[in-house]
């Protein structure tokens, strides 16, 4: 029943199955995080593997595990955990991170270049293992003979869990996290620890690894002055409320030309009017709104 | 002489090659003009006799009309069939974008000239869904500005087919916007040479201003929603897959767009709009595009 369904589903064209879009808006409207259509069919597979778990035949079925209380707020989660699985790998967003090398940092460093201390500040929030943060330190490290040039580069990581912290500062990964690592990194910034591959000192020591819990302004205290926030994947899993004391920490600890990035197909809408969004190519950020910081004077 | 009318001359003295174009084709002038009637007054048999007239495109859209991309379990054996089945605004859609396409080059030195038809087809779907979700009078005129908007470039592609590709090649390696460099190499953009065009083959008001504003929607002077419309779906497209085949390295805030303004001032929605839904919405669309692109390209082979 459950294989006819997804079939069935799967099998039209231009005209997905109202349920499955019934759920994809589900997903959006508590999570932020969006399937378009071309994409549903993964959903409908993450959907499929979660109604094995539960024994539900239909979508119908599931729609009601997923909304009734007080197991839905629980099963979204599991769902969601399911959507996310997999996403965690070295350069896993090229579109973000050519929109943060080409884009973001030269605008960045004009926007600095008066200031005495040529400091650039990076906090990847929600880091679980540690890929986003070492992309980013090697991507960077990429450029120190050139536009960052006698600059101090500052990347902060934290995570809530310490299992994935101490995974971190190991820094070791095997292939289906290193899988879209191209050659000249590998080459450059890792060493082979028999079948796996461990991040070189270098860029190990470039990036500080902490606990925080991101709903926790307490513990998050010590972070202030960024220019880049990257949080990805990670805001889907607060409700509303938290997710809004997180964006407005957020907005508040960045610098005035700060930038935000979250996830691929991850949304703000709904959650914060400070943040711009803006467009770049083959993906988005958030900036903080110049109108928005006026009126907080 | 006035300014204006000197530079049309002169713009018309470069464009000497612009009697290379395509004719407006057979159908698509009468098929537009008919269609700007009220839905409810359009008859079936009318729109199915405008498109038999010209055979060959008849059968293209018998043939897409029968594909997989338009989910058919069917086979149609007429255009009437294609009507009754997709409706006539689906089928008139398919005539139109295949009109344009079939108006289009070869492969001229380095630049293929379907990534141009891409992204109009691609920001005619922007331009339609956009307008649904902002409350906007007409999406079905909103499609068609966004399949007709960049006539110019094939007027360009047609008349300065050298000069052009430099113009894009300038585009591509600066990662700026076409226009932008077409100003820079040419002298003036495709808006002007489609103003042209579209002036020559008599489109309604509406569509030309489209056409010669739809990269400074505050020029337009009589449809400038429609004309901001279409400038923020292009930009969405261009800043996605679906742009002429190369990336414009530049950061854009839609909200700071001249047309932005403009749109909101008719579709008050707008300023509580989900641009962030919209551009993730896109993914999809470039699959289509992709899709019709190469059932075109099967059904003309």
């Amino acid at each position: 029943m459950i294989t006819a369904q997804l079939q069935s589903a799967a099998a039209i064209e231009g005209a997905p199955d109202p349920e499955l879009v019934r759920i994809r808006d589900l997903v959006y409207e508590v999570a932020g995080i969006f399937h378009p259509d071309n994409k549903l069919r993964l959903l409908l597979d993450r959907c499929g593997r979660r109604m094995k778990e539960l024994k539900a035949n239909t979508l119908h079925e599931y729609i009601e595990c997923l909304t009734v209380k007080p197991i839905g707020q629980k099963e979204l989660i599991a769902l969601l955990n399911e959507i996310t699985i997999g996403e965690t790998c070295f350069f896993r967003n090229q579109p973000q991170l050519d929109a943060l090398g080409q884009i973001v940092v030269p605008k960045i460093i004009e926007a600095k270049a008066m200031l005495p201390v040529r400091r650039l500040r990076i906090w990847s929030a929600g880091c679980s293992t540690g890929e986003e943060p070492y992309t980013l330190s090697m991507l960077l490290m990429e450029e120190a003979d050139t536009c960052l040039k006698d600059w101090i580069v500052e990347i902060v990581a934290t995570d809530l869990n310490e299992h994935s912290l101490a995974h971190a500062k190991m820094a070791v990964y095997g292939s289906r996290s290193t899988r879209n690592l191209p050659p000249l990194y590998r080459q450059k910034y890792f060493v082979p620890i028999g079948d796996q591959l461990q991040v070189q000192p270098a860029a190990r020591s470039a990036t500080n690894f902490s606990r925080a819990n991101l709903s926790d302004h307490d513990s998050t205290a010590f972070t202030k002055g960024w220019d880049i926030i990257f949080c990805c994947n990670v805001l889907i899993y607060f409700d509303l409320a938290s997710k809004r004391r997180v964006i407005q920490s957020f907005y508040r600890d960045l610098l005035p030309h700060g930038y935000l990035f979250l996830g691929h197909s991850e949304s703000l809408y709904g959650v914060s009017d400070d943040f711009r969004l803006v467009h770049f190519p083959g993906t988005t950020a958030y900036v903080k709104g110049e109108h928005a910081q006026v009126g907080r004077q | 002489m006035t300014t204006a009318a000197a530079r049309k001359e002169s713009l018309l003295n470069r464009l000497d090659g612009m009697r290379q174009i395509p004719t407006i084709p057979a159908v698509l002038s009468p098929l537009l003009r008919y269609l700007e009637q009220p839905v409810e007054q359009v008859d079936v048999h009318k729109v199915a006799d405008l498109i038999a007239q010209d055979k060959s495109l008849a059968a293209q859209c018998l043939q897409m009309a029968n594909s997989p991309l338009f989910g058919r379990w069917q086979k149609v054996e007429s255009v009437r069939g294609a009507i009754i089945g997709l409706g006539i605004h689906r089928v008139s859609d398919i005539a139109m974008s295949c009109s344009v396409l079939n108006m289009l080059p070869g492969k001229n030195g380095g630049i293929d000239p379907s990534v141009f038809w891409e992204h109009s087809l691609g920001c005619a779907l922007v331009c339609r869904r956009f307008a649904r979700k902002i409350n906007f009078t007409d999406p079905g005129k909103a499609y068609l500005a966004g399949l007709l908007h960049d006539l110019g470039i094939i007027v360009n592609l047609w008349a300065l087919p050298q000069e052009f590709r430099g113009a894009y090649e300038v585009a591509r390696e600066e990662g700026i916007p076409l226009h932008e460099a077409e100003q820079k190499v040419l002298g003036f953009a495709h808006c002007d040479s489609g103003r042209l065009l579209a002036e020559s083959w008599e489109l309604s008001p509406e569509l030309v201003e489209v056409v010669a504003h739809h990269h400074a929607p505050q020029q337009s002077l009589n449809h400038t929603a429609l004309v901001s419309l279409v400038e923020l779906s292009d930009l969405l497209c261009r800043m996605t897959g679906l742009n002429y085949g190369y990336v414009e390295k530049r950061q854009v805030n839609l909200l700071e767009e001249p047309g932005f303004a403009a749109l909101a001032q008719q579709c008050p929605s707008l300023k509580d709009f989900d641009w962030a839904r919209l551009t993730f919405e896109l993914d999809s669309y470039m699959d289509e595009v992709l899709q019709h692109f190469k059932v075109w390209q099967w059904v003309s082979s």
